[in-house]
């Protein structure tokens, strides 16, 4: 029995003792749908930032530079070699649908907890009309609408190469060093009248 | 040029009343008037107008502005003002608020034109990041970010604390009460693009971001905080001893925006761009904030406070 396995079974224990013999002699133990949801959500990023690092190997390094320019040229250029990697991606790939919902309910339960003038808050300055696909670059004229810290810290963390952005009435995850929309859930972010 | 002045230094009737109504609500929480932050609002009767000399010999001398990134006209007058500022006040550095690079990221005409004379002078800029910022300007150096979103340095005994207010996550805030807790600095000053109070019509307060905030710089003994977003000058009255300033007039402006008759502002003006010089010498940080015709808008001086003790409860 390797240490994982031994760890895992000795954290069923518990349940075991307390939903009684006959209960833990014909019922396998539940997944928690949502934990899988989020479980899930992680393993597609981690997949990614696999593919976002081997991009990286294959770009120039990115290191400080006086020239601005240099920093634009890098970040189009790795942007390029993420598209070549994943060509064929598609909205959901990362989110998932089950943790899109996941997202979409606790998003809702934020706003829900927020004042109509804090909601109005959120929601200032979004670029509502702005096209979204991905693999799409994030478009330098447009602001980056600040993420409301008290929803991040309920969210999965992610790796410092990603960032949930909200936009219009969606989530994306933006690549920020290829300054690239990587996923996008949409209609998460809901309507609540003021 | 007109100036729109809120609470005008010339009443000080006025002044007396705020402060005197403030009295009760100081003295309901104990925990906040430990906090000894001072403003005094008088500036050298001898500098009516225009820059003012620093206090001191020996002090540490730096300048501020925000939202400064257009490429127009007024942001180069504005480096025009700055740089002649120096010549009476020769500040070191220059802290940028965010919102360094609008639009096309244009750096010569956003940011290496308008301020030639003090990048000549090697004058080092730190920025922030605003939400018209793309945060790969943290490798440019001339930004001096270290490659960082968010980072700290000192300055002759002044500790600054530049965050990235755009996505403050878990890290951020690890990494800022890591850094708070371990600076003995008298000076805890912290900057970043989103004001923690502000009395805009357009944005306001950031109060998602100051729920997180301010529980740490209340902790760790901040004593000043630097933002810009709103494109005016504002400052604020000690909000649980705490000064704050909205900086964020150093090229756009959002004009008549600040809401007339607030009980935030200490002093505001929104007539035209500005931008802050401050010095600190010893406990003491003297500001002063000037229009982009060099007018001297605002300026007094603000006492360090003093941490509470680890103990001690903090709401």
């Amino acid at each position: 029995m390797t240490p994982f396995v031994f760890l895992f079974a000795l954290s069923l224990l518990p349940v075991a003792a307390s939903a009684g013999p006959v209960l833990a002699a014909s019922q396998p133990a539940q997944a928690n749908p949502i934990g899988t949801a989020v479980l899930g959500f992680k393993e597609r990023v981690a997949e990614y930032i696999k593919l976002q690092h081997q991009a990286e190997s294959k770009v120039p390094k990115l290191t400080e530079t006086n020239d601005a320019s240099n920093v634009q040229r890098r970040e189009a250029e790795l942007a390029a070699m993420i598209k070549k990697l994943r060509p064929n991606a598609n909205e959901g790939d990362i989110f998932g649908e089950d943790f899109r919902a996941v997202l979409a309910r606790e998003v809702r339960r934020d706003f829900l907890g927020r004042s109509a003038a804090d909601r109005k808050a959120v929601m200032q300055e979004q670029p509502l009309k702005m096209r979204l696909g991905v693999n799409m670059t994030y478009p330098t004229d447009k602001p980056l609408k600040t993420f409301p810290s008290q929803l991040l810290r309920k969210l999965p963390e992610l790796p410092p190469e990603l960032e949930y952005r909200i936009v219009a009435h969606h989530i994306v995850l933006r690549d920020v060093i290829a300054n690239l929309i990587v996923d996008i859930a949409r209609d998460v972010v809901p309507k609540i009248a003021d | 040029m007109s100036m729109r002045v809120h609470r005008s230094s010339r009443r000080p009737a006025l002044l007396l009343t705020l402060f005197l109504g403030a009295l009760p609500l100081v003295a309901s929480a104990p925990s906040v008037s430990a906090r000894a932050a001072a403003i005094q609002d008088a500036a050298p009767a001898a500098a009516a107008g225009g820059t003012l000399a620093p206090h001191a010999e020996k002090s540490l001398r730096f300048a501020v502005i925000g939202d400064s990134g257009t490429g127009d006209k007024p942001q180069y007058q504005v480096g025009e003002r700055m740089n002649e500022s120096r010549s009476v006040f020769p500040y070191e550095f220059v802290l940028m608020l965010g919102d360094n690079i609008y639009g096309s990221e244009d750096f010569p005409k956003k940011f290496e034109r308008p301020y030639k004379a003090l990048l000549d002078l090697k004058i080092p800029f730190y920025a922030s990041l605003g939400n018209h910022d793309d945060p790969n300007q943290r490798f440019y150096k001339p930004f001096n970010m270290d490659g960082k979103r968010y980072y700290t340095f000192e300055k002759e005994g002044a500790r600054f604390f530049a965050l990235d207010s755009n996505y403050m996550d878990q890290p951020q805030v690890d990494w800022l009460e890591k850094e708070l807790s371990g600076s003995k600095n008298t000076w805890k000053i912290v900057y970043f693009h989103h004001p923690l109070y502000s009395s805009g019509a357009r944005h306001g307060s950031e109060v998602d971001l100051r729920t997180v905030l301010e529980p740490l710089f209340l902790k760790y003994g901040v004593s000043v905080v630097f933002s810009g977003h709103e494109h005016f000058y504002e400052r604020l009255k000690p909000q649980n001893g705490i000064t704050y300033f909205t900086n964020g007039g150093a090229a756009k402006l959002r004009e008549g925006n600040i809401r007339v008759g607030s009980e935030m502002t200490a002093k505001g003006f929104d007539t035209d761009r500005s931008y802050m010089l401050v010095e600190i010498a010893g406990k003491t940080m003297y500001f002063q904030a000037l229009s982009r015709t060099g007018e001297l808008i605002d300026s007094g001086s603000v006492e360090a406070v003093k941490a509470p003790p680890a103990e001690a409860t903090v709401r």
